[in-house]
């Protein structure tokens, strides 16, 4: 596919010369996102700064049957933002503005490019924030949140993007300039809102959001609980959620990646341990107080070597610092690794995690872990080095068995990163040929000319070509999980 | 074949029990949707007959409207046409619950209060207490959003339904979502299915988050003289730190009909938590609605079951508006009312912006679709939001539109789906927005 000159015209007409990136070295920016084992750049890249401009750009592309890429911030790890047949990427990262805030309805308004953590930098002053915080929160968008139905380790209790998106602003990939929701919570007819979060700019592409704020909790504590082994760990998580007890977050980590925080950028995890529970509480203060004490009490049962309560706001932003960039640090220990993002019931803790144990020693292979533990979402790192030869296919063998003990449990494969690229292919792993025949015919309802981020989100076999190859590394520095 | 054909029925007969086919002239009247009576009435035990009887309907092009409890029938336009009520009350199983999950796959049938039993023992609960009771069947309360006072903290159907099987019109049994609490594996097909009303597949299994039964609650009656009074109050809460799991909003009529000591609007607020807490929040929301002039009671927690009464009337209205509105939306239909002399009472949900207002005996029942409903909810959609007529006598919705009015592109949307899932408009055909 190769766009003609009279179509980058009209584009530049759209949204400016300074919108719009043809060149090879400024398209090699957009030729992945953090999944760059996936790469394939498109052939431009608008800039859109108005709604209008991107109506326009979805009529153009309908009318010239040219695909069309979404990109937020392209911190996505699934080669979701990135072109395997080439096309036009449409980047938000110009959209980036607060349209309102309105603390009344307790909601906000915002562009799709406006960076997560900017929001509740703006309402915290009024006592309110955006709850969903997934790990990239200081760089990835709001619009690439929604599309992704992002989590992070708060929606243990808040829940993920979607329970948080009020309404959309969307033109679907039929050409449709729509609003859906808003700030009445309810609406008669299909929850097209629903539909639309997650769906990976398969469906349209947002251009502006509305969202729930949450009112600041009165109280925070935030415990780190240490422990010998990973299996002690997960027995605490499965003990503490069994006795009804949902924190705000409930994050695991194990000693490769405390080693590799401590190493980087030290927060203070206590060296040595096998495991590292980071537990956070919030919510009213009596509240705290009462559910602490037998969480502390839980960890002690399954043999804790330390409890610590953080004393200030700064060593407590400093272990969620190490959490938080945890992936960013990985580079220290290992030239490549895959990710993965698979669930379980979180009951199955402790089992998911002695397979885990048994597979990486079976392909004598090191696999990290630092994931949320409360929801049994894993994040298992299989780490490996692309420089021995058969280290890459021990490492993906350990993948897929890894993912197949995941869904044999009863879990899914993909909690919070998405489908992309690069699980489109697991999905069949997860449902029938009949479910995601339906999900194919409701795609079709929205695009109906396939335009919209072509094979990706659902098994196909896309026009691939040299469009998509495997990269040497596989993820990059400073990505965040 | 026509409907009436006996080997029709035989072949109804056949996939559900000849005792599960109901065909004599008492029982279809009882299973009329909005005066269409069906010419039979089918209750599959599984499924798997749930798929063969929606393949038999589409061989034999039979319009059907699923049943649950039965409770919220009157939603949607009357249908159509209507052949056959397909009730889900056999399938009653529930499927597999893991209380360490805090996840349980239960058939569509299986009543709220069943689960509630099932889930007891283990001091877990789903947190969905919509008005009609505990008699309401999961698939009903899912299919029609149905949603009561556990909202303010635990959301809706939309946020607790995790994964969902469901037979679409051709008969094909497809599951959408996962049974895990955390997914993101191709679309959101469970918020397709909640609200659809059973025209785009009949529900027939649910995957359901739970919550654990905080280890304390109690619950508060907050009285105020005035809607100013409440409306200031309300506003002060949902900007604290306060965390209420359960609210509503009663006005006088309400009360009274709830058999509740009347007052001109009362807030319920239910507080769970651990005992020290509930103590120590309970105080400070006694401290805020003095602030603001209220009046503070314990009030026994057997009341929230009673709420349903205040939106039991012949007819009932369902606003949903900006949540900061919620007041003025309490007050105008009450003054709307009051013009035409029809009998009011209002149930509302503070914090998300609906009020189900319930129109009791009226002098004159043809005014109130024209000079009533419809100027009402044109105030209410100039500001965004809605109003839908979710239950009225079959002439009452020939008089104004149920849905109210639909954006031109939603429809659009909305109809690509309906075709796509639904092409001979077989599932409720007529019954949803935009008369799909």
């Amino acid at each position: 596919m190769t766009l003609t000159p009279q179509i980058l015209r009209a584009l530049e007409g759209i949204v400016g010369p300074a919108g719009l990136v043809v060149s090879r070295e400024g398209l090699l920016t957009y030729e992945c996102d953090m999944h760059t084992f996936y790469k394939g750049a498109p052939e431009a890249v608008a800039l859109p700064v108005s709604t209008e401009q991107v109506a326009a750009i979805v009529r153009l592309c309908r009318r010239e049957h040219v695909p069309i890429v979404p990109r937020g911030s392209g911190t996505g790890l699934i080669g979701g933002a990135m072109a395997p047949v080439g096309g036009v990427m449409v980047s938000t990262t110009r959209m980036n503005r607060i349209l309102e805030l309105d603390f009344p309805n307790r909601c906000a308004t915002v562009q799709p490019g406006l960076i997560n953590l900017w929001l509740s930098q703006a309402t915290r002053e009024h006592g309110y924030f955006f709850a969903p915080d997934p790990s990239s929160q200081m760089v990835s968008s709001i619009g690439g949140n929604a599309s992704t139905n992002a989590g992070g380790p708060h929606c243990l209790k808040y829940g993920i993007t979607v329970n948080h998106v009020l309404g959309l602003e969307v033109v679907t990939g039929a050409g449709e300039l729509v609003r859906l929701g808003g700030k009445a919570h309810e609406r008669p007819g299909y929850d097209l809102t629903g539909v639309m979060v997650g769906a990976e700019g398969t469906l349209g592409l947002v251009t502006a959001v509305t969202v729930r704020l949450t009112h600041v909790p009165e109280g925070v504590k935030t415990i780190l609980a240490s422990f010998s082994t990973i299996e002690d760990a997960s027995e605490a998580v499965s003990a503490i959620i069994r006795a009804g007890i949902i924190p705000a977050a409930l994050e695991m980590l194990d000693e490769v990646v405390i080693r590799a925080i401590e190493e980087g950028v030290g927060a203070g995890y206590p060296k040595g341990a096998g495991a590292v529970l980071l537990i956070e509480l919030d919510g009213p203060a009596a509240e705290i107080e009462a559910q602490s004490a037998p969480i502390e009490a839980t960890c002690r049962d399954h043999l804790a070597l330390e409890i610590r309560v953080a004393q200030s706001e700064a060593e407590r932003a400093l272990l969620w610092k190490g959490r938080k960039e945890a992936a960013g640090v990985f580079g220290r220990l290992t030239p490549n690794w895959l990710l993965q993002d698979a669930v379980v019931p979180r009951s199955k803790l402790p089992q998911i995690m002695k397979e885990l144990l048994a597979i990486a020693a079976r392909h004598r292979l090191v696999i990290a872990n630092v994931f949320h533990a409360g929801d049994g979402n894993l994040h298992p790192l299989i780490c490996y080095d692309d420089r021995v030869p058969g280290e890459l296919e021990r490492a993906k063998q350990a993948n897929e068995e890894l993912l197949g003990a995941c869904l044999r449990l009863g879990g899914s494969v993909t909690g919070e990163h998405g489908v992309g690229l690069d699980k489109s292919g697991s999905l069949s792993m997860q449902f029938a040929a009949a479910d995601l025949n339906f999900m194919a015919r409701l795609r079709r309802t929205f695009d109906p000319d396939s335009i919209m981020n072509p094979g990706k989100l659902l098994p196909s076999h896309p026009a691939c070509g040299e469009g998509f190859r495997p990269a040497v590394r596989a993820l990059p520095a400073g990505t965040w999980i | 074949m026509a409907v009436g054909a006996p080997a029709l029925h035989e072949a109804l007969g056949d996939i559900a029990g000849r005792e599960h086919l109901l065909r004599d002239p008492a029982a279809l009247a009882d299973h009329a949707v909005d005066g269409l009576t069906p010419a039979a009435v089918i209750r599959p035990g599984s499924a798997d007959e749930v798929s063969r009887v929606l393949g038999l309907c589409a061989a034999e092009r039979l319009a059907l409207v699923v049943r649950g409890s039965g409770t919220a029938l009157a939603l949607g336009n009357p249908p159509r046409r209507l052949d056959l009520v397909l009730d889900t009350s056999r399938l009653r199983t529930v499927r597999d619950y893991v209380p360490e999950d805090m996840v349980a796959t239960v058939d569509a049938g299986v009543t709220l209060d069943a689960l509630a039993t099932h889930l007891a023992p283990h001091r877990q609960m789903l947190a969905l207490d919509p008005p009609g009771g505990g008699s309401r069947s999961v698939g009903g309360v899912l299919a029609t959003h149905a949603s009561g006072s556990f909202r303010f903290r635990y959301g809706t159907g939309r946020d607790l339904l995790l994964g969902v099987r469901f037979v679409q019109a051709d008969g094909t049994l497809t599951w959408g979502g996962a049974k895990v609490v955390k997914s993101v594996t191709g679309y959101d097909v469970p918020k397709l299915m909640v609200g659809s009303l059973g025209t785009l597949g009949v529900l027939v299994e649910a995957t359901l988050r739970l919550h654990p039964v905080p280890p304390a609650s109690r619950s508060w009656r907050l009285g105020f003289g005035s809607a100013a009074a409440a409306r200031a109050f309300l506003a002060a809460l949902l900007d604290s730190t306060l965390q209420p799991d359960r609210a509503a909003l009663l006005d006088d009529g309400g009360l009274r009909r709830a058999g509740l000591a009347p007052d001109a609007v009362v807030l319920l607020i239910g507080v769970s938590s651990a005992p020290e807490a509930v103590e120590s929040q309970g105080q400070a929301l006694e401290r805020l609605a003095r602030a603001h002039q209220g009046r503070a009671e314990i009030l026994a927690d057997s009341a929230w079951r009673s709420l349903g009464a205040a939106a039991a009337g012949p007819v009932l209205l369902r606003v949903a508006a900006e949540p900061s509105r919620l007041l003025d939306w309490v007050t105008a239909a009450q003054s709307a009312a009051a013009r035409l002399g029809v009998g009011v009472s209002v149930l509302a949900q503070p914090g998300h912006g609906v009020v189900q207002v319930s129109l009791w005996a009226a002098s004159d029942p043809a005014r109130i679709g024209p000079e009533l409903i419809v100027p009402l909810r044109r105030a209410v959609e100039a500001e965004g939001g809605s109003l839908v007529v979710e239950r009225a006598p079959t002439e009452l919705k020939g008089s104004c539109e149920v849905w109210g009015s639909i954006d031109r592109e939603i429809l659009a949307i909305t109809t690509r789906i309906k075709m796509e899932f639904d092409p001979d408009g077989l599932l409720a055909p007529g019954r949803f927005v935009g008369g799909l």
